[in-house]
This record gives C-alpha cells, sequence and structure tokens, in this order.
C-alpha cells in the first residue's frame, strides 16, 4: 500500500515591510482584506486546504516580520520550507530592489537540497495603486534572470491574481515536495511532471 | 473481458481491503481530532470505497427496467422492506429535490464515466497496488459498472471540495445518521435477490465482514461545525480554550489548576507522566472532571480497551436512567471504567451559559477504578434480548449505579474487554471461558467479533440470566504496600523518616519491578489486609519486613539525594532569576496603589519611600488615572525624592531638548523627502518613458516626464522663470496653484522651484541649479554633478560635517539654540494664522534671506572653524539646507506644534503638494522674517549640511517609521486622529538621537502605551528612552533575547519537566522562538491596552521588588495558565505559535500577572529552601 504522503506545504512568505505580506496571506486565506494589520513581530502562520492536481493539500503559510533585522530569526521558521513567495511593493522601488537579498538570504537560512530548482514565486502587489513605479518588464526580466521564477501582479487589496498566484505556488511546492521524495510509489509520473513543468514554468508568468 | 473467479476473488478482497483501510483511516482521525468533519476527506474515500463494494456485482434487472444499476437506486428499492434504508432514502429525495443541480453524483457515475477512462483504469487493474494505493490521499471515486467484468476507476473529476460532499450522498447520509450498518446487512441477508451469485455482497464471508467493518464509522459523532477552509485544520485557540474550560473544574476557568511548583514536587517523585493521573488524592479529585473529558479518548497514558455510547446508568437521585459514553481505559497498571453523561460529551459547541447546568451531570459521571471492584454482578432479562445490566460491587460492599448496556451483545463485549484489560495482573473469577452454561454466549465475543451478525444474537435467548463474577487481583497488593509506605516517607521530611511505617505494610515478597510512586491512589490498610488473607501466601513476615525495611531505606535515600540535586540545579540555573530577599505581599486590604496611598507616600510633594512604592505597584498595580504621574516614577524618569520644582525644571528641560532634536531631524525630513519625491518623479517618468535611463541627469528631461501631463509643463517654466529674478513674485504665486491643485508629483516641482530659486539668487546659472540641488541633498551614488564646483562642493560639506559634529556631540548646542528653538516654535505657532495674505513678503524672503543676513553668522562660523571655505559655496550649500528646513516648517510645523499644546493640526494624509503649495509656506518663511532672524532657520545653528550617508541612512528610518506608524494600533480610539502624528515625532526623535540602532520594527508598539498615557510628545520620549535602555536589548542587536530563550529554557527543564519532554519530542520548539513577541514588546501585543498598562507598571516594579526577569515569569505564567491544553492536545511549534497568536489579547492578564508573582515567590522559597 502507499504510505500515505507528508500533505503539509510549507510556504514562507518574504519581502520588504509593508508591501502587504499579511494582507496577501489573509487575502488567499479568509478571503478578506483590512486595512488594520499590524507591523508583523516574529511570526505567524494561516492553514489553508487545497485541492492541487487532485490532491488535497494543506497549506501552511508562513507570513514573517518584513525588517531585514529580524531575519536572523528565520532559521526556525523557513526550515523545511516547500515554496518560498517573494513579495515586493510595485510602487516601492526599493522593495523590489530587495528581492536579490531576500531570495538569496532565504536560501542561506532554509538550505534547501537543491537551491538552484528550489520554487520560488514573485508576487509584485498592490497594482491596485495608480503611483506604480516598477514596471512589469522589469520585474519579469528579474524573474527571467533567476531560472524563471513564477511572477504575478497582485492586489491582496481588490484580490486580483490572489488566488492564482497561490495555486501556482501550492503546485510548485507540490512538485519540489514530489522531488524531494526519494522513495516514491510512482516514479514515472516525476518523471513526467518534472518534464511538464519545467519548461511550463515560463507559461506561468503571463501577466 | 472474461475474468476467472480467481480474479473476482482477488479483486474482492482487494475492494474489502480498501475499505479496511478507510475505516482505519477515519477511526485513526476521529481519536486523534476528537471529531470528525463532515466533509473530511477520508470520509469520502470510505464512501468511495462502500460504494464500489455495493456496486460490484449489482444486478441491474433486479432495479426495474428503467432503472440505472446505481446504489442510489438500490436504496430507493430497498426502502420499501428496510426502515433504515426508508429513513435515508427519504433524506436523499429531500436534498434532490431541494436542489435539483445537486444530484447524488453516485447516481450518474455509472453512466458519466468516459470510456476513456474505463479503459485505463482497466488498464491499471493490472498493477495489483494500483487500486489501493491511489485511493490514499486525494478523495477517490470507486465506480464499479454493471457487468462482470468489473473495473475500478480513479476519477479525476473531484476538483472542489462542495462537489466532493456530494459525491455518495446516500451513503454519507446513511453514515451521518449511523444507519449505514444497518442497510449493509439488510444488503447482506437479501442479497439474493439484488446481486449476482459471485458479488462481493453475495459473498458469505465479504459481506457480513463488510457491514461489521462499517460498524465503528457508524458509532462516529460527524460535525459540520467548521467551515469547509478549516475542517481539516486544527480547532482554533477558542475552542481548544473552551474545551478545555469545559472539561476542566469550571470556576478555576482556565487558569492552571496545578502551578508549576507542584509540577517541580512531581519531577522530583516521578520520571513517568504518569504522574499526571495523581498520586497524591487532592489532584487527582481536582481533575476528575477534566480526566472525564480529556481521558475519554485513547492516549499516550490510557488505552482505550472498550467505548459504547448510549450506555443507560441509574445515578442516584435520579428517577430515569441516563445515556451516556461508557469506556473502559487501561493506564499501566490500572483500569478504569468511565462514564459520561451524554449532556457532557458534546458540550463544547454550546454556549457558555449553560455550564451551570452542567455542573450536576458531573456529579452524576462515573469513575471507577477496577482496583476497588470486587464483583461484577451481571443481569439480563430473559426471553428478549434487552441488552444487559452489569453493576459493579465495591470493597466496601457498595454497589456502583447500574449500567445498561444496550442490545447487541455490549454487555458480553464489554466483560470481555474488562478481562483482557485485568490481566497479567488480575482476572475475572470464574473466568468468562470456563462458564460452561454460559459457554455460547461468553464465547461469541471472541470468536465472532469479526463477524457481527444480528441473526446471531438474536437466537441466544434461552441463555442463563444472572452471573456474578469476582475480581481477583493477584500481585497488586504488595505494590500497594510499598507505594503506600514509601509515599508517607518521602512526603515527610526525610530526617524524620519513619521506619515503621513499613511494620504495618505487607507480606510477600518485594522483589518484583521498581516501584512507581505515585501510580496507584493511597489504599486504606482494610484492603490490604483483606487481599492478603484472600492470596493466603505463606511467606515469613519477618523477612518481608526486613526487606521492606532496606529497600524503604534506600529509596528515601534515592529521593532525597534526587532533591538535593535537583535543588542544587535550580539554585545554579535559576537563582540569578530572582531576588533573595523576598518582598512581604500585600495585606488583604490593600489595593495596589490608590490614589490615598500616593498622596500618603507624596510628602509635600516628594516621593521618598520607593520600597514602599514599588511593593504597592508590583502587588496591586497602579490605579488607572494615576498612571500619568506614577509612571515616570516607575520608569527612572523622576527621581525618588525629587521635589515638584526640580521635577518641573526637568520636563522643561527635557522639552527643551526634544524640540531641539525634533527641529534637527525635521529638517533631514525635509530634504529626504524632497529626494523622495524627486525619486520618485524619476521613476514615474522612467517608467512611462519605458525605462529610458539615459534623460535623468538633465533637469529638462526629469521635469518634462514629471507625471506626464500639463503640470509639468508648469513646473518646469516656473523653474526657468525663476533663473529671471524680477518674476519671482508672479512664479510663487503659479507654483502654489499648481502644486495645490496637483498633488506629489506638482509638490516635488514646487519644491525644486523654490530651492531653485534661492540657489539662483546666489548663483544664477539654470543648469547649476539642478546640480547644486541634487549635491545639496544626496547623490545616492550617481552623480548627477558634471560642473567643476562639484568637487569644491563636496570638500565643503566636509567641513561643514566637522563644524556641526560638535554642537551635536556636546547633546545641548551652544548658545545660538536656544533662542532658535524659540524661533521655531513661535514659527510653528503663525502656522494657524499664517495665510495666504502674506504670501507676498514671503515670496520675497528666501531671497532676502539667503542672499543677505543668514549667510552672515554661518559665514562667521564656518570662518572660524575652517577658514579655509570659498564664502560664495560656502553660502550656497547653507542656503540650500536652509530651504529644505524651511520646507520641513512648512510640511512639519504643524505636527510640531501639537506637542505644544497647538491642535490646529493638519492631518496626515495632506497631500505634500498641498501643503508645500498651500498656505504653509507663507506662514514659514513669514515666521523667518521675524526679528530673531539671525538664528531663524534650526539647522542653522546646526550647520544644516548633513552627509548622504546621513541622509540616506535616517532617509530609510524615516520610511520605515512612517509605514510602521500608520499602521501602529489605528483601531484604537486613541490613535484614531492625528496623534499617530506624535507616535511618529517621538519614534523618529529616538532614532535620530540612535542612529547607529536605527528603527526596527516593535519600538512603535512600545512608545504607543506611553503616548497613551502620558499624552505628551516629550515625556513620552523621555520615558520610552529609559524604557528602551532595557528593551533595545531584546532587538535584534542586543543579545538579551537569547538570554531569555535561554532562561525560558531552563526555568521549564527545572519547573515543568513534563512541558519541557513535550516541547523536546514534539518537534523540539525548546529555541522559545514562540515567546519572541512577548519578549520583544513586553507582551504589549499579546494583551488589550488597558492590560498592557497593568503589565507593564508590574513589570517595571517587579525589577525593585522581585526580579529583574519578571517578563519571564510572565511567560511561563502564561504557558502554564494553558498547560493542560498544550499537553493534552500535544501541540508541537506551529500548534504553539498558532495557539498564541489566536490567543493574543484575549488572555485574563490579572490572572496571569497573579500566577507571574507566585511563580517567582516560589521560586524564591524553593532557592531559599523554605
Amino acid at each position: 500500500m502507499a504510505s500515505r504522503k507528508k500533505s503539509l506545504l510549507k510556504v514562507i512568505i518574504l519581502g520588504d515591510s509593508s508591501v502587504g505580506k499579511t494582507s496577501l496571506m489573509n487575502q488567499y486565506v479568509n478571503k478578506r482584506f483590512s486595512n488594520q494589520y499590524k507591523a508583523t513581530i516574529g511570526a505567524d502562520f494561516c492553514t489553508k486546504e487545497v485541492v492541487v492536481n487532485d490532491r488535497v493539500v494543506t497549506m501552511q503559510i508562513w507570513d514573517t516580520a518584513g525588517q531585514e533585522r529580524f531575519q536572523s530569526l528565520g532559521v526556525a521558521f523557513y526550515r523545511g520550507a516547500d515554496c518560498c513567495v517573494l513579495v515586493y511593493d510595485v510602487t516601492a522601488p526599493n522593495s523590489f530592489k530587495n528581492l536579490d537579498s531576500w531570495r538569496d538570504e532565504f536560501l542561506i537560512q532554509a538550505s534547501p537540497r537543491d537551491p538552484e530548482h528550489f520554487p520560488f514565486v514573485v508576487l509584485g502587489n498592490k497594482v491596485d495603486l495608480d503611483n506604480r513605479q516598477v514596471s512589469t518588464r522589469r520585474a519579469q526580466q528579474w524573474c527571467q534572470s533567476k531560472n524563471d521564477i513564477p511572477y504575478y501582479e497582485t492586489s491582496a487589496k481588490e484580490g486580483i491574481n490572489v488566488e492564482l498566484a497561490f495555486q501556482t505556488i501550492a503546485k510548485n511546492a507540490l512538485e519540489q515536495e514530489a522531488e524531494a521524495d526519494v522513495v516514491n510509489d510512482f516514479p514515472d509520473q516525476i518523471i513526467l511532471n518534472s518534464q511538464n513543468n519545467r519548461p511550463g514554468n515560463p507559461d506561468n508568468c503571463q501577466c | 473481458m472474461v475474468q476467472t473467479t480467481a480474479d473476482t476473488m482477488d479483486f474482492k478482497e482487494r475492494l474489502i481491503a480498501s475499505v479496511k483501510k478507510e475505516v482505519k483511516q477515519l477511526m485513526e482521525e476521529a481519536v486523534t481530532k476528537k471529531y470528525v468533519h463532515e466533509e473530511s476527506s477520508s470520509v469520502t474515500s470510505l464512501c468511495g470505497a462502500v460504494e464500489a463494494c455495493l456496486s460490484q456485482g449489482l444486478r441491474r434487472r433486479a432495479l426495474g427496467l428503467f432503472k440505472t444499476s446505481s446504489t442510489t437506486a438500490l436504496l430507493h428499492k430497498i426502502a420499501k422492506s428496510c426502515p433504515e434504508a426508508e429513513h435515508i432514502s427519504k433524506l436523499v429525495q429531500e436534498i434532490e429535490a431541494s436542489d435539483p443541480s445537486k444530484r447524488s453524483s453516485s447516481s450518474s457515475d455509472s453512466f458519466q464515466r468516459p470510456p476513456m477512462l474505463k479503459k485505463s483504469s482497466s488498464h491499471s487493474m493490472s498493477g495489483s497496488q494500483q487500486v489501493a494505493a491511489s485511493s490514499s490521499s486525494a478523495s477517490v471515486s470507486v465506480s464499479a459498472s454493471a457487468s462482470a467484468s468489473v473495473s475500478v476507476s480513479v476519477s479525476a473529476s473531484n476538483s472542489s471540495m462542495s462537489l466532493a460532499s456530494l459525491k455518495y450522498l446516500w451513503i454519507r447520509l446513511a453514515l451521518y445518521e449511523k444507519r449505514l450498518t444497518k442497510i449493509i446487512e439488510y444488503l447482506v441477508s437479501n442479497a439474493s435477490s439484488f446481486y449476482e451469485r459471485d458479488s462481493l455482497v453475495a459473498d458469505p464471508d465479504y459481506g457480513s465482514i463488510l457491514s461489521s467493518l462499517l460498524v465503528g464509522p457508524c458509532a462516529l459523532e460527524f460535525t459540520r461545525a467548521k467551515t469547509a477552509d478549516h475542517y481539516w485544520t486544527d480547532p482554533h485557540a477558542d475552542e481548544l480554550v473552551q474545551r478545555h474550560r469545559i472539561s476542566s473544574c469550571r470556576r478555576s476557568s482556565s487558569t492552571c489548576s496545578r502551578p508549576a511548583i507542584i509540577n517541580f514536587k512531581r519531577s522530583l517523585n516521578t520520571s513517568s507522566d504518569e504522574a499526571s493521573s495523581g498520586s497524591f488524592k487532592s489532584i487527582a479529585s481536582a481533575s476528575v472532571a477534566k480526566d472525564y473529558v480529556e481521558s475519554l479518548h485513547q492516549n499516550a497514558k490510557a488505552t482505550l480497551l472498550y467505548g459504547k455510547n448510549n450506555v443507560q446508568v441509574l445515578p442516584k437521585n435520579v428517577a430515569e436512567p441516563m445515556p451516556g459514553y461508557l469506556s473502559l481505559h487501561q493506564h499501566i497498571q490500572t483500569l478504569t471504567i468511565k462514564w459520561t453523561p451524554n449532556q457532557l460529551m458534546n458540550g463544547y459547541n454550546e454556549a457558555e451559559e449553560e455550564d451551570i447546568d452542567k455542573d450536576a451531570f458531573w456529579a452524576y459521571a462515573l469513575n471507577i477504578n477496577v482496583d476497588e471492584i470486587v464483583y461484577v454482578h451481571c443481569h439480563q432479562s430473559r426471553g428478549e434480548d434487552s441488552g444487559g445490566t452489569v453493576i459493579l460491587v465495591g470493597q466496601d460492599g457498595v454497589q456502583r449505579p447500574p449500567i445498561h448496556f444496550p442490545e447487541g451483545g455490549h454487555m458480553q463485549q464489554f466483560l470481555s474487554c474488562l478481562e483482557t484489560g485485568l490481566l497479567p495482573h488480575g482476572q475475572l473469577d470464574p473466568p468468562l471461558w470456563s462458564q460452561r452454561g454460559i459457554g455460547k454466549m461468553f464465547l461469541w465475543p471472541r470468536s465472532m467479533r469479526r463477524r457481527i451478525l444480528p441473526s446471531v444474537m438474536e437466537s441466544v435467548d434461552e441463555t442463563p440470566i444472572d452471573y456474578v463474577f469476582r475480581i481477583v487481583s493477584k500481585s497488586r497488593h504488595e505494590e500497594f504496600a510499598a507505594t503506600h509506605s514509601i509515599l508517607d516517607f518521602v512526603r515527610s521530611t526525610p530526617r524524620r523518616a519513619q521506619l515503621s511505617s513499613c511494620s504495618t505494610t505487607g507480606s510477600s515478597d518485594c522483589s518484583n519491578k521498581s516501584l512507581s510512586i505515585d501510580q496507584f491512589p493511597l489504599e486504606s490498610p482494610l484492603l490490604l489486609h483483606h487481599q492478603q488473607q484472600m492470596l493466603q501466601q505463606s511467606t515469613s513476615i519477618e523477612m518481608v519486613c526486613s526487606t521492606m525495611r532496606r529497600q524503604i531505606i534506600s529509596r528515601a535515600f534515592y529521593g532525597w539525594l534526587a532533591y538535593c540535586r535537583h535543588l542544587s540545579t535550580v539554585r545554579t540555573h535559576l537563582s540569578g532569576l530572582v531576588h533573595g530577599r523576598i518582598t512581604p505581599e500585600m495585606k488583604a486590604d490593600e489595593e495596589g496603589l490608590t490614589r490615598e496611598r500616593w498622596e500618603l507616600l507624596n510628602v509635600d510633594g516628594v516621593l521618598e519611600n520607593a520600597t514602599e512604592f514599588y511593593r504597592l505597584v508590583y502587588f496591586g498595580g497602579v490605579q488607572p488615572e494615576m498612571r500619568q504621574e506614577v509612571w515616570p516614577y516607575l520608569l527612572g524618569h523622576y527621581a525618588f525624592g525629587s521635589t515638584p520644582e526640580e521635577r518641573k525644571k526637568q520636563d522643561e528641560t527635557c522639552k527643551h531638548y526634544y524640540e531641539t532634536t525634533m527641529s534637527e531631524w525635521l529638517a533631514v525630513d525635509a530634504i529626504v523627502q524632497q529626494r523622495e519625491k524627486e525619486k520618485t518623479a524619476r521613476a514615474v517618468a522612467k517608467l512611462s518613458s519605458g525605462s529610458n535611463s539615459g534623460n535623468e541627469r538633465t533637469v529638462r528631461a526629469v521635469d518634462l516626464d514629471l507625471g506626464g501631463g500639463e503640470l509639468e509643463n508648469e513646473v518646469f517654466e516656473d523653474i526657468s522663470d525663476i533663473s529671471d529674478p524680477g518674476d519671482l513674485e508672479f512664479d510663487e504665486q503659479q507654483q502654489q496653484e499648481g502644486g495645490g491643485g496637483a498633488g506629489g508629483a506638482g509638490g516635488a516641482g514646487g519644491l525644486v522651484t523654490s530651492l531653485s530659486g534661492m540657489h539662483l539668487s546666489v548663483k544664477p546659472i539654470p543648469r547649476s541649479m539642478k546640480t547644486s540641488t541634487d549635491s545639496g541633498h544626496v547623490d545616492e551614488g550617481e552623480s548627477f554633478n558634471e560642473l567643476d564646483e562639484d568637487l569644491d562642493q563636496e570638500q565643503d560639506r566636509e567641513r561643514e560635517r566637522e563644524k556641526q559634529a560638535k554642537p551635536e556631540e556636546q547633546g545641548t548646542p551652544p548658545n545660538p539654540e536656544p533662542s532658535c528653538s524659540t524661533s521655531t516654535a513661535s514659527s510653528y505657532e503663525t502656522v494657524g494664522m499664517g495665510g495666504a495674505q502674506t504670501t507676498t513678503r514671503s515670496v520675497l524672503s528666501p531671497e532676502y534671506l539667503s542672499a543677505d543676513e543668514l549667510q552672515l553668522p554661518e559665514d562667521e562660523e564656518a570662518s572660524a572653524a575652517s577658514g579655509a571655505a570659498k564664502p560664495h559655496q560656502q553660502a550656497a550649500s547653507v542656503i540650500i539646507t536652509k530651504a529644505s528646513v524651511d520646507i520641513a516648517n512648512w510640511e512639519r510645523g504643524p505636527r510640531a506644534s501639537g506637542g505644544q499644546g497647538d491642535h490646529q493640526m493638519s492631518p496626515l494624509e495632506e497631500s505634500p503638494g498641498e501643503t508645500a503649495g498651500g498656505a504653509g509656506p507663507g506662514s514659514n518663511l513669514d515666521a523667518l522674517q521675524e526679528p530673531k532672524s539671525a538664528c531663524a532657520s534650526p539647522a542653522s545653528s546646526n550647520g544644516g549640511v548633513y552627509s548622504s550617508e546621513l541622509l540616506e541612512q535616517f532617509g530609510l528610518n524615516l520610511h520605515r517609521i512612517e509605514k510602521d506608524v500608520q499602521r501602529c494600533d489605528r483601531n484604537y480610539w486613541y490613535f484614531a486622529n492625528e496623534n499617530l502624528d506624535k507616535l511618529r515625532n517621538v519614534i523618529s526623535t529616538y532614532v535620530w538621537e540612535h542612529l547607529d540602532v536605527g528603527y526596527m520594527q516593535g519600538m512603535c508598539d512600545l512608545v504607543a502605551p506611553l503616548l497613551v498615557i502620558f499624552d505628551d510628545e516629550s515625556l513620552s520620549y523621555s520615558c520610552f528612552c529609559k524604557l528602551m535602555e532595557r528593551m533595545i536589548e531584546n532587538f535584534p542587536s542586543g543579545g538579551a533575547m537569547d538570554m531569555h530563550f535561554a532562561n525560558m529554557r531552563s526555568l521549564i527543564q527545572i519547573l515543568d519537566s513534563e512541558m519541557y519532554d513535550l516541547m523536546d519530542s514534539n518537534g523540539d520548539y525548546t529555541h522559545f522562538y514562540f515567546c519572541y513577541r512577548w519578549f520583544l514588546l513586553d507582551f504589549k501585543r499579546e494583551l488589550v491596552y488597558d492590560d498592557v498598562f497593568a503589565t507593564w507598571e508590574v513589570i517595571w516594579a517587579a525589577k525593585h521588588i522581585a526580579s529583574g526577569h519578571f517578563v519571564l515569569f510572565l511567560a511561563l505564567a502564561l504557558l502554564e495558565t494553558y498547560r493542560d491544553i498544550i499537553l493534552s492536545n500535544s501541540m508541537d511549534f506551529t500548534d504553539v505559535i498558532k495557539f498564541f497568536n489566536e490567543m493574543a489579547e484575549r488572555h485574563n492578564a490579572q490572572a496571569v500577572l497573579q500566577l507571574a508573582r507566585s511563580l517567582v515567590l516560589q521560586l524564591q522559597m524553593i532557592i531559599e529552601n523554605k
């Protein structure tokens, strides 16, 4: 009999402070937007049940503090992550510039087995605001340069693309997990998946 | 495709196996989660498996000509003859009628299945493991075709959960209604009319196996209490707490009934967690109620041997027998029978008001230790099967309330489980097995357990009626004896050990296993004697006594040794955490620092008795309305023994200092804001022009691109016009119109304009205008300067920095400062009345100021300091800064005035452009023209030019502060209005003074309560500085957090080893990161504002009274408050984080504080060895 595989996906949301990490998480999990969130201290998480590839999995979404000073705390939270969501604010160029360091920091702290292919997803948040400063092209270029990270432009406030983005996150996390599973009952399935999805990744960033 | 009989058998085997697996899965879920949600995927899977079994070999014709072959049709068919099926059939029809779209999918499954799928699935059949494997996790629909060729297909159609809930509708409903077993039993017994001969249901073995497999799931309670989003996740913290509250003694509410120190004592006595089942009768009885609910499930401490719901018991003083849940639990060496009224079983869903009524039910609940039972009477009424009644008779001869089992052989099962549970130390006498007369009756639960057939049950009607069993305990008593004596022994002081006690005890050899002290409740010597007689052993009493004596002494010694070691551990690791001196607690009539006490302490406005003051605050808190007066003392802002005059003076100094500092950073803020705007403009320009970065350097391109509208042209015109000094007046007005009307971009333009305007007066070259503006601020790495003078300016700035560093180091700036700050103040004051009427004057003022007067002091200072600076360049740079300061005053002036009691504050949201372009500049520039213009600008006295690093750094900090202030407690009434600006000011001032540390998230939360209490910026600032002396170490730059974690580790490890074991084993979260926010913010986020106040003042006072690490004890108290919840749910790291995050702002702060104080006291006592 196939052993029941771990059905928990750990997703970490990173990004500068006030780019909307907490809002994105809550918009996705609770379908709510509130302008009452405080700056996250420490870490919090929400769980949500999702169906990915006909599998019901629990997504554990970790919301972290945005100030880079608090990264030292990260180790405890990043460990065992299946996917990392990098969020920036399209109205704040600095938050975009910092994506690099967030990504590096995550890879250092979480030290995944295969850093090259660890699934990241980039979200450009707050597209509902009109004083946009980071262009889609620039973001896409960056994502492409980093091993074709899927890129979405979201608005936690309006709920734009949030569901879609997190579906991708769940899917990629699941693949990461499947690849991490050394012993598997359906080895051919993995190959199929990985073939399907590596070239498929650019398709994900049609925004 | 023709299948052989062997294939069919194999397939049936696998169908049954998959049902088995799903049943197991579901039962596991029920046990571990204590409830199963109706839409849980395991329910779906089980239904799928059952459906597959039922549809295999289903005869199509039996259902009628036009009926489908689905099992739903089958259900409707048998509804005529089977009452259970009728009931379910009705429900199904009701649901389908209410929503036609929600047709039972199982009725259409076999038709809508695409042929492709069929092929692939029959192919997959060859892989033998495939069926069960694929049904493991995702919701699986197993369908079977009507023909003999059977295929199991994994349908991928189920993508949404709401759909899943409609699958197998009737099976689901039957399961929820607990009638599935009956229906299947009916089908099995009537298989011949509905099924092919070789079908699973018709099979003599598999059919009954199928129905008996479902007995368990049918006994479960399903809930739909939670939303679909949450059914899989763990219960919310609220629910956990409420559940716990119901299960524990109600009066103690959620607080810990056993403080940590009891654990400490216990950890001395026991090594296993079995301890919680209680050696101390008092504890045991206190937690009896809790055990009832908590222990009804299988858990680490006890194995659930038997469980049956709707067992009726007639408690004393009750007329009617009450249904309830009967369970038999095996602990390591004891066996417990528990019965809980139904009213208590599903308690946590109900409102709290009903809790009072439930108290009565707790009295009815039974918790019987089998050791206390001597006889088991069984009664059955002859002829009809009405279950059976069991009466337990204790050793004292008292009968326990009769337990009436429902029909269906449950009594027999119970007895058989009881017998199994008694082994190996006890047995039923006579054994169930050797009962010849009732052999048939008592045999079948063992041999037929897998196949419960009602027909068999019904046939047993001429069995004997009543039986009496005696429970014989083999080796119980000697352990009891030893336990008893050692218990006495250990509890008394080691030195006073009463060796005589052993002579009264036990008789037989004590060679059996190591004794565990608290596994048995204390037993009366009577029982020992009784049992001793029963065993009739002929061992020499003398020998036994000597063995006992030796063992007791050695155990006592080791116990004492362990105690000593433990004490030394405590002393080594924890003594630093509390003060050695124990301050006496408050008397009963004292209630903290009340107004009367405060006035008593305050002799002529001088507070002398610090100890008494701290003691009152520590034990009783401060009366809310007095906090404003008291907190400055607590925080060390006011010294004890200071006179009112001194304090007043101190306040004035503080205020002055605060304002001065603020004016400094406001200047920088202005520059930063300006830069920000330019940058924004550039970014926007870049974005709109398609990342055309080449144009960045030229003023024209940038300004033209500003927003891409008409406004830019206007601004641009402004700039070019300003280069013609004669038109200044007009330009300024125009600019105001533009800026006022058009928001951010216009504001930026306006600023550029005014700055360049001033610069122009010195050096009217349009090209350099932009250059100097940029270099006067920070050139962010990329240099815009192409002119020669750039270098010179750079040097100039260096010199300026040197100069300015001096006053900054001195803390209080030299002579120009005081007058300057007053002028600042006055300039703020004019904000309200200053308006458009002054525009003309003010427009001209920068010219005057920069060109003539203001230059002078700077010049003198500059030449005095460096001597070599070129006058004109110096003037240029100075003026630029000044201009920015002025701009700062336009924008920040209104806010600053808030600190001085002026309430005409502009809302924060006011667009910068408006401020810059509107009334602001006029009034401020007007202010600059006031008589004290010699040092009109605060920045001018400081030198006023800042290094690019400084600007960069502070700008970043300001940006962060702004973002966090905006988000800080905006739903709290105090911060609903402009008070957020005060918050921003206090933090910015602090950060300006501590730029090396910088702003860190969390500072807002620390300032906010102070500001709420004081409602005064400068006082809040001073107190915040005092507060931060301790708190800064908690931030990432300091090392206190790790120290806190380490101390927590020691505390928990030593004081509550059970909890520590859980933390250690359950994913190891002994790093205590879940306490991070607690320590970082002194529990500010964990509590509501009023509680934060109360907690903070106790923390501050505790430092002087009991412990400098009071936060540790608060954290410990918080953990201990929910100890039982954490333990009983064996939470891991994520559970704990989630729990406490969800519990934030709902703690009972006073209870936690009290517990924390008592924890401190208890630790002090241990260390003192009192």
